[in-house]
């Protein structure tokens, strides 16, 4: 790799003064003059047909400025589809009286302030013929099922097949089969979802702060619904308290409403979600229950893998098509096994709507297949690690689901490194203690792909100006929730450049100044946003060349930049600062009055697959059926870290995350309502309970990626819950299926195994 | 409704306001005195991100009411930094990446200065547990947890040096 200054340094985040003084301005900390406040009214029944709405009283109270029930504003809107199709806009924009899940909006009110909004609310009454409800997702499956929507309750069917999977099975020497349950995740980010403000102005423009991923596309999905031109909808993006997918589109019921509100009113509008809001009305990971069957060789050679998935979506879906393509890609592509079926389908229920959430519908396909490939290790007495090496799909080979060859797979070191850091070997061996409390390590990999360049319109923009004092600004639309990738693109364009990156300043996210960008989902920032910035580093790059070469009289190849300076390489003496020629390009030459600017704007040329062996150690307690995970080593093949600092935040993050996902995080559903939506209930990892996380790097320079690197956000949490099973199997002998691996469950599976 | 006066010093400055009965006083730092650096993150007391210092005690704004507050000397994340330099957990948690998408930070810094104020060489141990009620879901807690004990051991230098 060629020798770097900026990037591959642990380079300190260019936002961290205004996180730590109280600068930074979330959506909830932005008041614009003149200012209404609204909320929702939402459902209590988990199905319901809204006969009748009455609000005059309501209206007629001071200080209330507007009204905007369900019948006149779109609930949802098919997000992917829409980009796709964009014809069929007016039936995509679903706008009708059923209510279909508890917390579902019904309408929302805006007014002077939020005493006013409380009171008008309660004014306020909607009348209701309830439905049945449905909350078994294989009950709405079935035929004589009422329908949660008009098209019935199947949201979609997906079926593949490679190779031949009888064949894969008549091979076989071990075959297992076992279904598995994953639970309702929640992002929980700190700041809850759900928080923006619009402004619709009388010249029919409108502007709105909201801390979506996608402010692009949201734009997009806006404009749609408003009946708008996009020029005439802004969406800037403030500062952004951790998203992790649940912000990947428009959040129901927020910015369309609000947006709905301010133009009825013509007046700003803010419109936040509790956290109790968040917890019941917005996105949650896609429960799943994964019927595998898995055959192998007795040399532990991985012949067919049979995969059936029901994924309940909840009362709407947004993002469901992805995540089943994501479970279908990411485990077909991990290994090389010849024989593969994958049956998806992602069914309507009564419950809280489902999306994207930090590794899509990877995590619970994962959590199946490293489950499998374990159990038959066991079966064949072959050493977890190794079977994982004889299967594995290595670089050079196809991916059979994209149909792109492998450019890059460090798996191999990751499981070398990470095996070195947890002592695998000597720990595999030990046994687990004649104590109630047994020891177990575990370990699994993943893949996950960077981007969705080939499955999803996803472009990505940058453009640089050179000031005339040598700075830069970079615009760009890459929203950062908090990974840091802000701070990533300064460093790319520094590099490229030769420019300080204390001397670069990145654009606030905001569609009206930033090119088109398709926003922070799929890990790929870095690698998507870093290839954009650095094309259009590279033509300013250039540019300062070309006129670098005039003013020095040599030829443009014969020149470098280092440090701010210009310079002809055989002869560095023969130089110009930067600054300078800028300065004499825009004001000195009043012949020529340029400034250099380069831009960039288009889409990757590949979805590479970054790749991640994870080992975790646990103590679990025979008794109460308590699992403590006492260490995680999680070595991540990142292509290259152009931060190292920040890649180890996400991994370290995503650590904490995958083990809430393994051992207590799950929303509880009954007859409709989340009994747990709140922070005491749900519960979340805190300082104390969160083990060491060792994280590793791995480079193994993608050849398309900017400086060789591609993802990591995503994949970081994608494996724990499934090395953590395989863990508690080592130190306790008892193979839990169902997520979360709560005490109870532990307990349970020990008794059967005792009984 | 009937408005109660009350007199708060925060920061530094005095205040003197009306307030409802009800008023939080996470809502008279937000929305009246426009400190939005106080974050709310559940009204409820869960998340710790509303953690302000009140008469040198790390306390939760949110489950306060402005009316409880009347007298006391506040300090908000606005009012750590000392002119242009700023404190040196502020410092700490740039320089050991504790922060990622910040919405905690605040909440975490204002806990953590309460605990170094009662102790100023805390353990680990110690840390963990006094951010126990702060939330953080970006990090897993290892930076930030690095970053007090690295402010800790710098303001002890300061202060013996
Ligand atoms: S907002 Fe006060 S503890 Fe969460
Ligand atoms: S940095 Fe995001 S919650 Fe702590």
């Amino acid at each position: 790799m060629d020798k770097l200054e900026v990037v591959g340094k642990p380079i300190k985040r260019i936002d961290g003064i205004d996180k730590v003084t109280g600068a930074a301005k979330y959506a909830t900390d932005i008041t614009l003059d003149n200012m209404l406040y609204a909320k929702l009214l939402r459902s209590p029944h988990a199905h319901a047909k809204v006969t009748h709405i009455d609000t005059a009283a309501a209206e007629n109270l001071p200080g209330v400025k507007a009204v905007a029930t369900i019948l006149e504003v779109p609930k949802v809107l098919q997000y992917w589809y829409f980009l796709r199709t964009g014809k069929k806009e007016k039936q995509i924009y679903l706008r009708d009286n059923i209510v279909r899940f508890v917390g579902d909006p019904v309408l929302a009110v805006a007014a002077k302030d939020e005493e006013t909004v409380s009171k008008a609310l309660s004014l306020i009454t909607v009348t209701y013929e309830k439905l049945p409800d449905l909350q078994d997702p294989v009950v709405a499956l079935e035929e004589e099922s009422i329908k949660i929507h008009s098209k019935g309750n199947v949201a979609m069917k997906a079926e593949k097949e490679f190779g031949d999977i009888q064949e894969g099975f008549n091979r076989a020497d071990v075959i297992i089969e076992n279904t598995y349950h994953t639970s309702k995740q929640k992002h929980a980010s700190l700041e809850p979802i759900g928080s923006c403000v619009a402004h619709y102005q009388p010249d029919k423009r409108l502007t709105v702060f909201s801390s979506t991923q996608l402010p692009h596309w949201s734009r997009h999905y806006l404009a749609g619904a408003l009946e708008m031109p996009l020029n005439k909808v802004r969406v800037i993006k403030p500062y952004t308290g951790g998203a992790f997918g649940g912000r990947c589109g428009l959040i129901h019921g927020l910015e369309v409403m609000c947006s709905w509100l301010s133009r009825k009113a013509l007046r700003p509008v803010r419109l936040s979600f509790s956290r109790e809001e968040d917890f019941i009305a917005t996105e949650s990971r896609h429960p799943m229950i994964i019927k595998m069957k898995t055959g192998a060789t007795k040399e532990g050679i991985i012949t067919a893998n049979d995969v059936k998935i029901i994924a309940d979506v909840g009362g709407y879906g947004t993002h469901y098509i992805g995540v089943i393509a994501d479970c279908l890609s990411t485990g077909g592509a991990l290994y090389k096994i010849p024989n593969y079926r994958f049956y998806g389908t992602a069914v309507y229920t009564n419950k809280s709507l489902c999306g994207a959430l930090r590794g899509y519908g990877n995590p619970q396909m994962n959590f199946a297949q490293e489950s499998q490939v374990d159990i038959i290790a066991e079966k064949l007495g072959v050493d977890p690690l190794k079977i994982r090496l004889k299967n594995y799909r290595p670089k050079g080979d196809m991916d059979p689901v994209l149909r792109e060859k492998i450019q890059s797979n460090g798996l191999p070191e990751c499981l070398e490194k990470g095996a070195a850091e947890a002592d695998w070997d000597a720990k595999r061996c030990q046994l687990p203690g004649i104590t109630v409390i047994k020891r177990g390590i575990g370990l699994s990999i993943m893949l996950h792909g960077t981007g969705a360049a080939g499955a999803l319109p996803d472009p990505a923009s940058a453009t640089i100006m050179i000031n005339a004092d040598g700075s830069v600004n970079l615009l760009t639309a890459a929203a950062d929730e908090g990974q840091g990738n802000r701070t990533v693109l300064a460093q790319v364009a520094s590099e490229v450049l030769g420019i300080d990156i204390e001397k670069i300043t990145v654009s606030d996210t905001d569609t009206a100044v930033t090119p088109l960008d398709c926003g922070t989902h799929g890990s790929r920032q870095a690698y998507s946003g870093g290839l954009a910035v650095k094309a259009a580093a590279t033509e300013a790059r250039n540019k300062m060349l070309f006129f670098a070469a005039k003013s020095l009289g040599v030829k443009q190849q014969k020149l470098g930049i280092k440090k701010g300076r210009i310079y002809e390489l055989s002869d560095p003496e023969n130089n110009i600062l930067i600054h300078e020629l800028m300065r004499q390009n825009q004001i000195g030459d009043m012949s020529l009055c340029e400034q250099v600017i380069g831009s960039f704007s288009g889409i990757a040329s590949a979805m590479p697959g970054y790749y991640g062996a994870i080992f975790a150690e646990v103590e679990v307690n025979t008794e109460t059926g308590e699992v403590r995970v006492t260490k995680l080593t999680s070595a991540f093949d990142v292509g290259r870290a152009l931060n190292p600092d920040l890649v180890e935040g996400q991994i370290t993050g995503g650590g904490a995350m995958g083990i809430g996902f393994a051992l207590t995080e799950g929303l509880i559903v009954k007859d409709g309502h989340i009994l747990n939506g709140n922070l005491t209930d749900y519960r979340l990892l805190r300082a104390c309970d969160v083990p060491e996380i060792v994280p590793i790097i791995v480079e193994s320079n993608e050849p398309t990626g900017p400086f060789g690197a591609k993802g990591i956000g995503e994949g970081a949490m994608v494996n724990v819950a499934s090395a953590i099973a395989n863990a508690i199997c080592h130190a306790s002998g008892v193979r839990l299926t169902d997520l979360c691996m709560t005490p109870e469950n532990i307990l349970q599976k020990l008794e059967e195994k005792t009984a | 409704m009937k408005k109660i006066d009350i007199k708060l010093t925060v920061n530094g400055e005095q205040h003197e306001m009306a307030v409802a009965p009800g008023e939080r006083l996470l809502d008279v730092l937000r929305e009246r005195l426009g400190l939005t650096g106080t974050k709310e993150g559940c009204g409820e007391g869960e998340c710790g991100a509303c953690t302000i210092n009140m008469n040198g005690q790390a306390v939760l704004s949110c489950l306060m009411l402005a009316v409880q507050a009347d007298g006391a000397t506040i300090l908000t994340i606005e009012g750590l930094q000392k002119g242009a330099d700023l404190h040196p957990l502020q410092e700490a948690f740039i320089g050991e990446s504790a922060v990622q998408c910040g919405y905690c930070t605040p909440g975490m810094i204002m806990a953590s200065d309460a605990l170094i104020r009662n102790n100023p060489s805390p353990t680990q141990g110690m840390i963990r547990d006094a951010l126990a009620n702060n939330i953080c879901r970006c990090t897993g807690y290892d930076r930030p947890v690095k970053a007090v004990l690295k402010a800790a051991s710098q303001m002890k230098e300061r202060k013996n040096g």
